[in-house]
């Protein structure tokens, strides 16, 4: 008789917890569908128009730009933070995180601030690297938002090598530098690529931080978001749908690839003495 | 030509006292000590993987501690080998010659005498992550060798692989040492494997050396009853010491040659017991009478356990277990020299 009772509990508890991961898929699933459904019929004819065109081409330049500063920069950082050890380290590493933490809208705020209002920001302005409303400004707002990601990833791809890995290619006559190019890149890259690709494509949809620097100016600042924005709000919904489902199409892809990379980095990892 | 004078080091909780070494070159060298004694520490630190908090490092009277590790000419092989995993076996032994910028002339003939050497030609042409433990262990040694480093160090090598290839890869690395004569530090747990290959022994207790010597004192003369226990003493008796006599047990002396007065440890290796049915003469001063309380079979010998008071063990061949039909029970004679007996201070 408790045992029966004991069986069907379980079952209830089964299914509900089996139900909330259904509807939450069919919820997310649904959402993201309706887009494409209602955007894609528009896509061919729309993608050609000079404004989504040059959207796309803008957004494309900017995010490779600075997806490739955030690699660049990460790297190093992330070495630091993961093979040397100092005070106020952790500090440092929280600090660096802070980003990730704050709503674009304030990341790009703070950005306007600084390049902005301060002398020093004047003085880069007086030299001809103007971040505010200009596409350079877009690179900035994306590095900003985005580094962080990177530096995190990359960190995590670091911790997981063997740090004796580089001590035996020096004690074989390696430097520090021949060791981490002949050994670390190497083994690496996995994670640089999952982390490029994943800051990639949310460099692609960043929107709030873009917006308070550059502003959201028709064939000057228009990347995908900001079009997306420009055409919600004059109406036009083909248009805004269109730059959405390109948007979606190219995170899902990366996301897929980024899982991919994970996976093949993983058992990479495993086979690893 | 290797000296570690004073070495301390201090990594989390761990603490590595005040480390005094002298190593012999051409010498085949042992730490010995329970896992966690900080063993793998020292030879990082010979390796430059640390800086020590205090003392100082020399090679052939040049001082080499503030050195980075690729000026220290050291070979190192971790006990899980540590081949570079995205590397070929090729590649993974090229490595040190390539990083060296040795000539490719040099560098052909160094290899092919490696490989012919640890015979290894046939897996060149895999990554480490197919080959098993005793072929990367192969690999790890002729990645470390062919740079010709000064001194050579063995983090557990032989810990890793199972116990028949254990056996094979103990012979090689003798033979290894023969051939190359490379200045080598090894370090391990077990004492039969340092018994084996170690021309000196230092034994680790606690962060710190407790007894160096040819390896065959370190066995016979124990300075402490930790090294007896370690290097797997038995008839281990603790005392009172007066007149070259310490007595074990009531009315149970033992004779031995004691300098001391007062409380103290002895041992008494089982394979220095004699097993007799009747008492004799002899100069041995040491005779005592016991039942056979246990025989157990060891292969080609017996180990017998005698009450004679106390418990004393001896190893008895099989023929004389044999000749004098020694079974459980029987009472018999132990005699032994004074000499047998070792004293700890």
């Amino acid at each position: 008789m408790v045992r029966t009772n004991h069986n069907r509990q379980n079952t209830v508890f089964s299914l509900l917890v089996i139900g909330f991961t259904i509807i939450l898929a069919v919820f997310i699933f649904s959402a993201v569908g309706m887009v494409i459904l209602r955007g894609l019929p528009g896509l061919s004819r729309e993608i050609l128009s000079p404004e989504i065109w040059s959207s796309i081409k803008l957004s494309l330049v900017t995010s490779l730009i600075s997806t490739g500063c955030c690699v660049l920069y990460a790297v190093p950082v992330a070495y630091t933070l993961s093979h040397y050890s100092f005070r106020g380290k952790k500090m440092i590493g929280t600090l660096l995180s802070i980003p990730l933490a704050l709503p674009p809208l304030v990341s790009g705020v703070a950005l306007l601030l600084l390049f902005g209002t301060t002398s020093w920001g004047q003085a880069l302005a007086a030299h001809g690297i103007k971040f505010v409303f200009t596409p350079l400004g877009i690179i900035l707002a994306q590095f900003f938002v985005n580094v962080p990601y990177m530096v995190k990833i990359s960190r995590t791809t670091f911790d997981s090598i063997d740090a004796r890995l580089e001590f035996i290619a020096r004690t074989l006559g390696s430097t520090r530098l021949q060791a981490f190019v002949s050994v670390t890149i190497p083994l690496s890259f996995h994670g640089f690529a999952a982390g490029a690709l994943i800051t990639w494509a949310r460099a692609l949809g960043e929107f709030g931080a873009v917006l308070m620097l550059v502003g959201a100016t028709r064939g000057k600042t228009d990347i995908l978001p900001i079009s997306l924005y420009l055409n919600m709000s004059t109406g036009d919904l083909d248009m805004a749908l269109t730059s959405a489902t390109i948007l979606i199409i190219i995170s899902v892809v990366s996301l897929f690839v980024f899982e991919w990379l994970g996976e093949n980095g993983a058992s990479s990892n495993k086979n690893r003495i | 030509m290797l000296q570690l004078k004073g070495i301390s080091k201090k990594l989390g909780d761990f603490r590595l006292k005040s480390i005094i070494l002298d190593v012999q070159e051409n010498e085949y060298f042992i730490i010995l000590g329970p896992t966690g004694t900080g063993k793998t520490v020292i030879l990082e630190l010979i390796a430059g993987m640390y800086k020590p908090d205090q003392g100082e490092i020399y090679y052939n009277k040049q001082r080499i501690d503030h050195l980075p590790p690729e000026q220290r000419k050291v070979g190192f092989v971790y006990q899980d080998y540590a081949l570079f995993p995205h590397l070929s076996v090729k590649d993974n032994i090229m490595y040190g010659l390539r990083s060296r910028k040795i000539a490719k002339r040099e560098a052909k003939t160094r290899f092919d005498e490696i490989t012919a050497n640890l015979k290894i030609g046939h897996l060149l042409g895999r990554v480490p992550a197919t080959l098993s433990g005793g072929e990367q262990q192969r690999i790890a040694i002729a990645r470390a060798l062919i740079t010709r480093p000064d001194i050579l160090l063995l983090d557990e090598p032989l810990s890793a692989l199972d116990p028949n290839t254990r056996g094979l890869f103990q012979q090689e690395l003798r033979r290894l040492h023969e051939d190359m004569g490379t200045t080598t530090v090894h370090i391990t747990h077990d004492f039969s494997e340092a018994l084996a290959l170690g021309d000196r022994i230092a034994v680790m207790q606690d962060g710190g050396i407790v007894q160096v010597g040819p390896a065959i004192d370190v066995f016979r003369q124990p300075k402490s009853l930790f090294v007896a226990g370690f290097v797997g003493a038995v008839n281990i008796f603790s005392g009172f010491c007066d007149n070259q006599k310490i007595s074990i047990a009531p009315g149970l002396e033992i004779a031995a040659v004691c300098k001391k007065k007062g409380e103290t440890s002895i041992s008494i290796r089982p394979e220095d017991i004699l097993i007799s049915r009747e008492t004799f003469i002899s100069s041995a001063r040491n005779s005592l009478e016991g039942e056979i309380t246990e025989m157990i079979c060891q292969g080609p010998l017996y180990r017998i356990t005698l009450d004679c008071g106390v418990l004393l063990q001896s190893l008895v061949s099989f023929q004389s277990v044999a000749e004098m039909d020694l079974k459980k029970g029987d009472r018999v004679w132990a005699t032994f020299k004074t000499t047998a007996v070792n004293v700890f201070y």
